[in-house]
């Protein structure tokens, strides 16, 4: 251990640019394959539950191009994930939530330069977020969609949140995500969160079907991380550019997110 | 995958369907009632090879700017290159060292506990002490735990003190000791728990703490004195904090003359830096270091060191 230990400082202290680029905190990517299954409220709202049970959060807008993590909550942001390809630190990148407690890094341009990253510069993106290690947690919202750039960012999580609905469509990509991350990363920590479920017990339900098709198919057993109840609330919170937790805290929905952020950070 | 969803009358009916569509190796995934019979839901895996997705090599990013004078001024602190050029990176020193480390206060609420440990002779029970003095100053009665067993007048040192500070000093020589004193009295007030001096670079030395950490969830803090060599620092914190140590304290800014073992340890560690030793006072010897005070005292050229404050 100290020999691992020392090999790594002096290595710190020999590389230029990253002295600093020790393991932040957990990286939680979210990703769903389908849009439209609240995957980027989600992430927003989990990283507010992970800040109010006093971690450091770093939500980070990895739905390049078509990123909106900062006009769900009416953030006004000056810097993108782009500043990272420039060399600049995550840190200063990022922008912090008024009485949120977590910081946003958008992934929205001004230019759409981040609409077309080729695969190096993704790899410039990953390296400067793995060098962001200020932050307890940092929550990546991954894009719609199974593209290179979704599945490579799946693949450095350490632990990946597949998000599905119970619609069959959503249940379908859900599927296909959890299939493309055991053939990216064998052995990841891959766990499956119901969102907008009918009940606590639908919801279980829909994680069972998954599991089954899972385990039948690619010898699988995501567990469940959490059942996110379905909550009118959520879209009047969006509308209004508000954190969902900071509009409807006592809501049953922030309940189930509050438990989801404490499974996630014990 | 592909799922389809199936009604009929029976279960049995709708399996039939569902095989007739979908193939004999068709995997049921669930029925449920509806109003006229049931609803299955049955799903097929089309065979596909997908290759894994490989990383390339990253796009080169522009070298990061530096500021030769704030450079300059760490390499007289004795900052090794690799940590100059992290945070030289502008002429702001504060700004940069508020963004690339965590300054934090210490775990010090009503049901906190403090495990102060270091290397022999880093300061440890007398930052204790100070610890101490500043919450019965601010009305509190901490519990000062004396788990310091190996050490002769190790207890006897820190019993001068909190005789003074009126606090009763509970002697801890072992590990289930140490657990039985601080469930006593826990949520009242903060607990600090001054410890043997260690080998950060030893096993045994770091498993001790850990477990100590584990089975009473106090906090560790670790306790290293401003003027050691700024590698031996970090390697020490980067040793520690494998063993669970989350803080620094930095003893003795007021002696050293070159002190840039406290951000090599904050980044080697990762370690939030908390407190700085500033003189010999029970009452004032001890203040919360500030990214600007950190700063300010970087960019001193060691020769200018600013002179000791008396003793209180």
């Amino acid at each position: 251990m100290t020999a691992r230990a020392t090999a790594s400082v002096a290595t710190l202290a020999a590389t230029i640019p990253e002295p600093l680029a020790r393991p932040a905190g957990r990286l939680i990517a979210i990703a769903s394959g389908k849009g439209g299954v609240g995957k980027t409220w989600l992430a927003i709202t989990l990283s507010h539950a992970l800040a109010q049970r006093g971690g450091s959060v770093l939500l980070v807008d990895g739905d390049l191009g078509l990123a909106n993590v900062d006009v769900q909550i009416g953030l006004a942001v000056a810097h993108d994930l782009s500043g990272l390809l420039k060399g600049e630190s995550a840190e200063a990148l990022a922008t912090a939530v008024p009485d949120a407690g977590f910081s946003v890094l958008a992934g929205r341009s001004g230019s759409g330069a981040l609409a077309q990253l080729v695969p190096e510069q993704i790899e410039t993106i990953l390296a400067g977020l793995a060098a962001a290690r200020r932050y307890d947690h940092v929550v990546l919202d991954i894009g719609a969609g199974l593209d290179r750039t979704a599945r490579r960012l799946a693949s450095v999580a350490d632990t990946l949140l597949v998000v599905t609905t119970e619609e069959p469509t959503a249940l379908t990509d859900a599927y296909a995500c959890l299939k493309l991350a055991a053939i990216d990363r064998p052995g990841g920590d891959r766990r499956v969160v119901v969102n907008m479920a009918g009940t606590q017990a639908t919801g279980e339900r829909t994680w069972l079907t998954l599991r089954k098709a899972a385990e039948n198919f690619l010898k699988l057993s995501p567990p469940l991380a959490g059942v996110i109840r379905r909550d009118v609330r959520v879209s009047e919170a969006i509308r209004r550019q508000v954190p969902f937790l900071t509009r409807h805290p006592a809501s049953e929905a922030a309940a189930d997110i509050g438990r989801l952020a404490a499974s996630l950070a014990p | 995958m592909r799922i389809r969803t199936f009604r009929a009358r029976t279960v049995a009916a709708a399996m039939s369907a569902a095989r007739a569509e979908l193939g004999p190796d068709a995997l049921m995934l669930g029925t449920r009632r509806v109003a006229d019979g049931v609803e299955l839901t049955a799903a097929t895996e089309p065979e596909e090879e997908i290759a894994p997705v490989v990383p390339v090599a990253p796009a080169p990013v522009a070298a990061p700017p530096r500021d030769h004078a704030v450079e300059q001024a760490l390499a007289a602190h004795g900052l090794p290159e690799g940590l100059r050029a992290a945070l030289a990176t502008g002429p702001n020193l504060a700004a940069r060292l508020a963004e690339a480390l965590r300054f934090e206060d210490l775990p010090l609420g009503p049901s906190g506990a403090l495990l102060v440990v270091g290397p022999p002779g880093a300061g440890k029970t007398l930052t204790v002490a100070k610890l101490a003095t500043r919450l019965r100053l601010a009305g509190q009665t901490p519990r000062v735990i004396a788990a310091d067993g190996r050490r002769a007048g190790a207890v006897e040192q820190l019993a001068a003190f909190t005789r003074l500070l009126g606090i009763d000093l509970i002697a801890a020589p072992h590990p289930a000791t140490v657990l039985r004193a601080l469930a006593q009295g826990r949520g009242e007030a903060p607990a600090l728990i001054d410890t043997a001096g260690l080998d950060p670079f030893d096993a045994a030395d770091r498993e001790e703490i850990a477990a100590l950490a584990a089975a009473s969830g106090a906090a560790i803090a670790l306790v290293l004195p401003a003027g050691m060599d700024a590698m031996e620092a970090a390697e020490s914190a980067e040793a520690m904090a494998e063993a669970g140590a989350r803080h620094l304290l930095a003893t003795r800014l007021d002696l050293a003359r070159r002190i840039g073992a406290v951000p090599a340890a904050a980044i080697g560690g990762a370690l939030a830096i908390a407190e700085g030793g500033t003189g010999p006072g029970a009452a004032d010897g001890l203040a919360p270091l500030t990214a600007e005070a950190l700063a300010a005292r970087l960019l001193t050229p060691p020769s200018a060191r600013p002179a000791r404050a008396s003793a209180a």
